[in-house]
């Protein structure tokens, strides 16, 4: 528990969300994940008008879906940032039909399988971020084009086989060794974190 | 841990990265019900890609979205399908 007395453990809060509180339990759930969902949908979306938009369909959601969490099946994070990507799929699917376009749209904002250059957010990042980036930068640019295809513009693999003028079982080596890499690095960073 | 086949592991893998088709989603589906284990690799999986999203530089988020937020949430209350709505997701839980 707070000062203030609201609880401030991400499962905690969803648990009060779930038993009602709109208010206290709400609002310390939103300052603690709204940057981070606007960061997400930004991203994927590519208007910051429209991440804004969508985060309150997001919380919304995530709000009314409380219920559901388990604490079991993953962190609040991961169901946050899940349920944040599968709205921002649905929108861009809405605004945008073909796969192929989605693409371009994406390539063209990020530089598909590149780091984005972007040193300026890279130099106000946190420890934390700047690891977590690092190791994707770490990839392949393949691998990291693969990822994200999928991730951000959510294509699946036959998807990005074509736009990529590529074989399937080559997009699907990519995409698992990515992913292997990934999460052979994670625990790496988590224990230097709390060096 | 029982041995996971490389299909389990590709499957896995593809499904956290969003990019499995619905062949390989329900391929998965079955495979998670035969062997409790692969949801351990499929929650590490998934665990990676979302600190990946989650190094996304933040945003502050706008000063009014909160408010915006919670009074959508306060009409909504007033109705009978969200009523329902949570009272469903909570019995499911």
């Amino acid at each position: 528990m707070s000062q203030k007395g609201r609880p401030q453990d991400p499962a905690e809060l969803v648990a009060a969300m779930a038993a009602g509180d709109s208010r206290e339990a709400l609002s310390a759930f939103y300052d603690a994940y709204a940057s981070t969902v606007l960061a997400l949908l930004t991203k994927m979306l590519g208007s910051r008008a429209l991440a804004e938009e969508t985060m309150q369909d997001v919380f919304v959601e995530l709000w009314r879906r409380s219920g559901e969490y388990d604490g079991q099946r993953g962190t609040v994070v991961a169901w946050v940032l899940t349920l944040t990507r599968s709205r921002a799929i649905d929108v861009i699917r809405a605004r945008t039909r073909r796969y192929e376009d989605r693409h371009l749209q994406f390539s063209e904002r990020h530089g598909l399988g590149t780091d984005g250059g972007r040193p300026d957010v890279l130099a106000s990042s946190t420890r934390w971020h700047q690891a977590l980036r690092l190791a994707f930068d770490r990839l392949s640019d393949d691998q990291r084009a693969a990822l994200e295809l999928s991730y951000f513009v959510g294509m699946s693999h036959g998807q990005i086989a074509d736009v990529l003028n590529l074989p399937v079982g080559t997009v699907k080596s990519r995409i698992l060794l990515g992913m292997r890499a990934l999460r052979e690095v994670l625990p790496v960073i988590h224990r230097s974190m709390q060096r | 841990m029982s041995a996971l086949s490389d299909d389990a592991e590709l499957l896995a893998a593809l499904h956290a990265a969003g990019a499995a088709s619905e062949e390989d989603e329900a391929a998965l589906e079955q495979m998670l019900a035969e062997d409790p284990d692969l949801e351990a690799m499929v929650t590490e999986f998934r665990d990676s890609i979302v600190a990946v999203a989650s190094s996304v530089e933040p945003i502050e988020a706008p000063g009014d979205g909160l408010s915006a937020i919670q009074q959508r949430i306060r009409a909504g209350r007033s109705s009978w399908t969200d009523w329902f709505a949570r009272l469903f997701s909570r019995k499911t839980s």
